[in-house]
């Protein structure tokens, strides 16, 4: 799966989450964090798109990611 | 009979004496406010500069020494602290317990540590000694009692939006347990322990008054703790499911929201359940667990047993009901394990009138 799919899917976990996010304004670059998404949120995110992917990782693993990108591909090293 | 039972006999929360609304403190610091109801919070206690975690741990366990005979006072063995709020690199809180208390000198005085893990370390602790048979007959007074020491810097990036909510979520408070075989309000089921523990640098107190560390990087861990210590235990124990074998979790609450997520979490991976089912379970399971921790905050190595308190005063055990208990512990060690509690001991815990003591709180 390429890296601009597992994006789509986030988007999209993203806005049944939090549907006031404009996902479509959400680039790679952005953090969760700074996009006002809180750590509940955060976490939620990322569980959604594992089991998606049908992965299974630590989750201290996306502790200290700085961006979209770097949980991308933090999947992508599993897959 | 008594000797292979072990369990609290008896117990009781001491959650200061002012607190705050947590929304008035989010509005008064900026915060972030749209999904703020989220974080379940409401009230957190605040220590008064007059209180301190020994005089939290002797407010919590006065009213259970007081109520025994002078006999059965000298059966207390051991008393153990836990805390990360310890007001010495050397000297032991249960020193000065033990003085206030007035107990007998043939003691066994000492504190235990690992943050947030440091309630379930004594109360096992505990436990195994009474099991143990060394001194038979003997009580262990297990005292877990701690305060926030955060302090929110009104400027500079150190304090980023995530740590900030660190302060709402902080609270004050003790839980003294008497732990013997006289399990009558909560007997553990010997052997079913599932324990998880690693090194991280998720948080820490370098320092007297404050403390640091990585929020994200502490909710990761206790997730990944929440699924491994459970294994661990479904190992130890037969036939056990995580939807039907606990009529109630009692979770280490560092807030409601972060126990609602690793429920959810937990539920998805064991049970597979949709979110209707989910939230439904959380209301009737864990819920009766968070209503009183919601109202003081994270009281450290004390508050999953603020949630076994809230637990059994807010459940319904008119049968016998099993608790899982979920311990975690920043840095890192973790523990799920299990009790039953019967009418007498909802009883002997609704006797305390929690709530009220909390309403009574200075606002």
């Amino acid at each position: 799966m390429s890296k601009e799919e597992i994006f789509e899917m986030m988007k999209e976990n993203i806005s049944e989450i939090i549907p006031e996010i404009d996902v479509d304004s959400i680039d790679m670059q952005d953090s969760l964090k700074e996009l006002g998404i809180n750590s509940i949120d955060r976490m939620d995110i990322i569980v959604d798109t594992m089991e998606a992917l049908n992965l299974r990782l630590p989750m201290v693993k996306f502790g200290r990611l700085k961006n979209i990108e770097e949980i991308i591909m933090t999947f992508m090293e599993e897959l | 009979m008594s000797e292979h039972q072990v369990g609290i006999e008896a117990i009781n929360f001491y959650g200061g004496s002012a607190y705050l609304d947590v929304r008035d403190l989010a509005e008064h610091r900026n915060l972030n406010n749209e999904r703020f109801e989220n974080l379940l919070m409401k009230e957190r206690t605040v220590p008064l500069p007059y209180e301190d975690p020994i005089s939290l741990g002797v407010n919590a366990a006065k009213p259970i020494i007081d109520a025994m005979s002078e006999e059965e006072k000298d059966k207390i063995d051991m008393i153990i602290t836990c805390t990360e709020s310890g007001i010495d690199f050397g000297k032991s809180i249960s020193t000065y317990i033990h003085y206030y208390l007035g107990l007998n000198r043939n003691c066994r005085l000492f504190e235990m540590k690992n943050a947030c893990y440091s309630g379930t370390a004594g109360f096992q602790m505990a436990v195994n000694f009474v099991l143990g048979q060394a001194a038979p007959g003997a009580k262990v007074l297990v005292i877990a009692t701690d305060l926030a020491r955060f302090m929110a810097v009104s400027d500079g990036g150190a304090l980023m939006e995530d740590w900030s909510f660190a302060e709402p979520s902080g609270g004050a408070g003790a839980v003294a347990m008497l732990i013997s075989n006289k399990p009558k309000i909560f007997k553990v089921d010997v052997g079913a322990n599932g324990y998880y523990g690693y090194e991280i640098m998720d948080t820490c107190r370098p320092i007297p008054d404050s403390e640091a560390g990585d929020s994200d990087m502490s909710l990761m861990s206790y997730l990944d703790c929440c699924e491994a210590a459970y294994t661990e235990y479904t190992k130890r124990v037969a036939n056990v499911d995580y939807a039907k074998s606990f009529d109630y979790l009692a979770f280490h609450t560092p807030f409601g929201g972060m126990i609602k997520g690793a429920h959810r979490k937990m539920m998805r991976k064991f049970c597979k359940l949709k979110a209707n089912a989910i939230e439904e379970d959380f209301e009737r399971r864990v819920y009766p667990g968070l209503r009183y921790c919601q109202r003081v905050g994270n009281i450290m190595g004390a508050t999953v047993f603020l949630s076994l308190i809230s637990t059994i005063a807010n459940g319904d055990f008119t049968s016998p009901k099993r608790i899982g208990c979920f311990s975690y512990g920043s840095g890192c060690c973790s523990e799920f394990y299990s009790g039953v509690v019967t009418s007498e001991g909802q009883r002997l815990v609704q006797k305390l009138n929690i709530a009220n003591e909390l309403t009574n709180r200075y606002n």
